[in-house]
Order: structure tokens, then sequence, then C-alpha cells
């Protein structure tokens, strides 16, 4: 464990507490109301922290249990879609059953939950690398049957008239809104943080490391290997799926474009560059690939003379770089440990 | 008391018969020494014994009852033990960790208990450090406690899986070849801690070619063939038992 880890915080408490003071602060009639040149640089922090959600579970299961997930955002997007088809309101071209909010929130992330139950019963008492094949698939098949399924879905233009919760709550315009949400989204990561990491800091992780290192020793040493990495499977499908709900219900509309392989792709790169198995370092890398991208923006808005399509494809290429810089120079992470590398990995 | 049998075990892999009808026991604090030339079938046993390969016929018994295709974490709970022939120590992890791990009954390999730190949870990692702190100490790996269990030389991994077995508190261990690529005074030393542990109770099955250490420390040897037991007795019997020496000579 780095140095980073160690700090004195008990992240689950001020998580908790930090949770718990936001909600409060959505019922007051008091809002922040940042200027209007903020709002991108806020929106991007919507989706960072919508994205720590999914990456925590990722870790979970990849960085310390060795599972490699490869679809993280198929459970995200059936947690989003769930919530959305069932609170939807008159949804144009879609079905919408207009339900309140909470019920969107509970059948999404159990919805979620049960995707990773039948990935995890299908594959975990399989060789490795068909969870990795299976997950991918399941993604491609989540994504096809939204497209196909548009009188249910709304296909590309996807499900409007989705409540929006927080929002709704908080009074004082967009910027406001934005601001609540990163709050409330943002002391829910915080506090998935706080108990993931103590789960990880445990005897409990102590057993997923080892799954890692040698699931059959592991097995042989009195632990029942496949509840431990179904469980875990479990627990990220489920963090995954409660991003998918919180990201519906801040947008107030499920669209495909929520839920391509970007969010796969955007969630892996950030926890092989922290470091997979740092709790914290993951969060950091996510931080770097989701700085890029304001960063290009930033530039873009300066140097007006450089279309966005470009600006988008030289971001591409420099976080391909990073990556393969990581790879070649620290295969284990900025933050990672390579003592604890696998081997073949 | 029978601690362990083994009745008629049959395992193929395909048209290779490995395992051909074994049979035999292991009684209760007895070292049993298994032998046999290369491809007897003596691991594939050990694999079916301990759970990790499924038997196509025959029945396994432990402390008087049928385990025959139970769970190797089953087993291990039980009180039936393994190691194995290539060291397999979880060299990302220290070798405190390896010793700590298998703890068993811990309430903090529990999801909720682990999230709630519990008092159960602590009080149990306590108990476990200083049962790991004196069986490293046992092992003369007291002061590697803090290393990774990569960095050790092959002897002092040998050494680690024997710790690491004996946290579980078995009836029977398992070992295979636990003399195998180590020096001589490592392999006293590894034949002296299993004698002490022989007289503190615990029952031993040693799979070993290593024939001189061996038969200075076994009861009984059962010796194997082509998948079937050959012979069975004290060792200097065994060792001068004609069909055995045909089958060591190639006959």
């Amino acid at each position: 464990m780095s140095r980073l880890e160690r700090l004195p915080v008990d992240a689950t408490g001020v998580g908790l507490a930090l949770f718990v003071l936001s909600v409060l602060f959505l019922y007051s009639p008091l809002f922040v109301s940042p200027p209007g040149w903020t709002f991108f640089v806020l929106e991007l922090g919507v989706l960072f922290v919508v994205y720590v959600l999914i990456l925590i579970g990722l870790n979970l299961q990849f960085g310390h249990t060795g599972l490699t997930n490869f679809g993280p955002v198929a459970f995200f997007a059936v947690g989003g879609y769930t919530a959305a088809l069932l609170t939807a309101r008159d949804p144009y071209g879609a079905v919408g059953l207009g339900m309140p909010w909470p019920v969107g929130l509970g059948v999404g992330v159990l919805a979620a939950v049960g995707l990773g139950a039948l990935v995890g019963a299908a594959t975990l008492r399989l060789r490795d690398d068909f969870l990795a094949i299976v997950t991918l698939a399941v993604a491609e098949i989540v994504h096809g049957l939204i497209e196909t399924f548009r009188t249910v879905t709304g296909g590309p233009i996807g499900l409007q008239n989705v409540p929006r919760p927080i929002p709704d709550m908080t009074g004082g315009g967009g910027g406001a809104e934005i601001v609540s949400t990163i709050l409330v989204v943002g002391s829910l990561a915080l506090l998935a943080y706080g108990v993931f990491h103590r789960l990880t800091a445990s005897p409990y992780g102590r057993v997923l490391r080892a799954i890692r290192a040698d699931e059959q020793v592991t097995e042989t040493l009195g632990k029942r290997v496949f509840r431990y990495k179904f469980m875990v499977l479990i627990y990220g499908s489920a963090l995954a799926g409660l991003a998918g709900v919180l990201y519906v219900f801040y947008n107030g509309a499920a669209s495909p474009l929520f839920f391509t392989i970007d969010v796969t792709v955007t969630v892996w790169i950030g926890m092989l560059i922290g470091g997979a198995g740092s709790d914290r370092g993951v969060i950091g890398g996510l931080a770097i690939i989701m700085g890029f991208r304001l960063l290009t923006r930033l530039l873009n808005q300066e140097l007006p003379f450089v279309g966005q399509d470009q600006f988008a494809s030289a971001r591409i290429l420099l976080v391909g770089l990073l990556l393969m810089l990581v790879i070649r120079y620290r295969p284990e992470g900025i933050w990672g440990d390579a003592r604890e590398r696998r081997a073949e990995s | 008391m029978t601690l362990l049998d083994v009745d008629g075990l049959r395992r193929s892999f395909g048209r290779l018969v490995a395992v051909d009808g074994a049979s035999f026991e292991v009684r209760e604090g007895e070292i049993v020494g298994m032998i046999g030339p290369n491809g007897a079938g003596k691991t594939t046993l050990f694999d079916c014994v301990s759970g990790i390969l499924r038997s196509d016929a025959g029945t396994v018994s432990f402390d008087g009852r049928d385990v025959t295709g139970a769970a190797p974490h089953e087993l291990a709970r039980r009180g039936l033990v393994r190691t194995f022939q290539q060291t397999r120590e979880l060299t990302t992890m220290s070798v405190e960790e390896n010793v700590l791990l298998p703890t068993p009954d811990h309430p903090g390999e529990r999801a909720v208990h682990a999230v709630a730190r519990t008092g159960a949870h602590r009080e149990r990692e306590r108990a476990a450090r200083e049962r790991a702190t004196d069986l490293l100490e046992t092992f003369d790996l007291g002061s590697m406690a803090e290393e990774y269990a990569g960095n050790l030389s092959g002897g002092q991994r040998k050494l680690l899986e024997l710790a690491r077995a004996l946290m579980l508190d078995p009836k029977l261990l398992l070992l295979d070849e636990p003399f195998a690529g180590v020096n001589p005074t490592l392999t006293a030393n590894i034949a002296a801690s299993i004698e002490s542990l022989n007289e503190d109770g615990l029952t031993l099955l040693i799979i070993e070619h290593e024939l001189e250490t061996l038969t200075g420390l076994v009861d009984r040897l059962v010796v194997l063939a082509d998948g079937r037991v050959l012979a069975t007795g004290p060792p200097d019997q065994v060792m001068e038992d004609e069909r055995v020496i045909d089958a060591y000579l190639g006959g």
C-alpha cells in the first residue's frame, strides 16, 4: 500500500456525513449559482463522479480479485434504462410507466444486479477468460437490444420526461442543479469508496487478492472461491447500475449516447493508468483521463481555427500515448504497487 | 481408527487411465509414504482425494464420512489439507499474509463484518496474527514476515507452504514431494518438523522420491504403479518386495 492509502481519514464516515449534508442542502432553500462559463467544467464533474462509481466496482472486480469485466457499460446501461422505462411520463415513441423515482432507483439497481448474477452464474466456474469474453459480448447485446426495441426504448432518440429528483429539488436554475448533483452523487461516490476500501483493507480483501494470485490454492486453503467471485461481480454490478440510474435522473432522459463503449474504455484506461488495485490511485487515473478531455475543450475555445473533431482526435491520440508510456515504463500504474502485480499480466 | 479410506478410486484423462482402482487407508496418527515410479498416478490420486479433480469411480472417506466429490474448501475446513508439488505460495502477497489467509471461520472474511469493522473481526485477526507469528518463528521465517513471498528462496517456499497449511489445524496433511529441490540440511529440518508434528497428533500422507529420508520417517509405505496399489507395509518389508523392485527398475 502506498502512503496515499494511509491517510488517516475515514472515507466511509466523511462520505456518509457529506451525503446527509448534501441532501439537507437540497431540502433547504439555499443554492449555489456558479457563473455560466463554468458550466461545461461542472458538467464534466457530474460525469466524473458518476464514472467514479463504476470505477470503484470495476477496481474491486479486476484490481483486487482479478475478474476481467470488459463490459461495465452493460450494467451502467441496464441500470439507467430500467430506471428510465419505469419512471418516464409519456416519452415520445417509447414506453414510460410514470412510476415515482424511488421505484426506478431500486429496480434499476436490482436489474443490474440480476444481470451480474446471470453473467456470474454462467461464467465464474469456467476459466478466467470466459468472463472477459462474455462481458464484452453482453455489452454489445445490451447495446443491440436498446437499438432494436426502439418502440420500447426510443431507439436512437432515447427516453425523455424522466424525473429529475435532484435538480427538481434545487431551485435556482441550471448551474445550481449541476452543483447539487455533484454534491449528492460525489458524496455517494465517496461513501462507496469508503465502504469498498474497508472491504479491501480487511481479511475479506486478503481473500480477494489471494484469488487473484492463485484461485486453486485459495480454494484448497478453505475459501469458497466461487462465492467470493460471484459476490464481487454483484457488488460491482450494483454500483454500475446505481451510476446509470443517477445519470439518467440527472439528465431527465436516457439516450444510447450515454452508454457507448467509451464508458468502458474511459474507466478501464483510468484504472490502468492510476494502478489497478490501488483504491485511490484508480480515481486519480480517471481524473487524469477526464482532465485531458477538459483541457482539450478549453484549448478548443482558445483556438477556434482548429475544428472540434480534430481536437477529439488529438485527445484520443494523447490518451493512447499516455497509456503506452505507462504500460512501457510503469506497468503497475502511477499509484500501483509493482510487487502486487501478477507476473503474467 | 481409519482417518482416510480410499476405495477403488479411478480417474482417466481420455484414454489414459491415471488412477486405476486404487485402494488404501491411512490410520489416525500414522505417517504414510506414497512412492512409485514417475507416471504411477500419485499426484492425480492426491488431486482426487483433495477434491481438485473429480474421480470417475470409487469412494473417499475422511474422518468417518463419505467425502467423494466434496469441494476442496470443504475438505480443507474438515481438516484434510494438501500442499503442491511445485510450491504455490501467493507471490503477490507478503509472507505473513500467506499464512494469515487460511485462518478458519474468520468473521472479517464476510463483507458485513469487514465493512462494519466489528469487534469479532478484530479479535479473530489478532488471534490469527499471534498464531501466524508462532508458525513463522517455528519455520525460521519470522524475519521474512513482511517480505513478499515471491522473494523467498525455494527452500523457504517449502517451509512457507507447510506453515500455511498448518494454519488450518489439519487432521490429515497431504504433502506432495516436500523434499524435492531442497538441500540436505533443510531436508533434515523438514523431516524433523514432520516428526514433531506427528508426535503432536497430526497424521500425514507424503509423496516423495527421496526414499532414504522417507523410509526413515514413515510407519508404512504405499507403492503405486500404473494407478494401482502394488504393495503396502512397513518400509523395510516393502523395499524388498520383488514386485516393487521390478516396478522401479522398469520391469
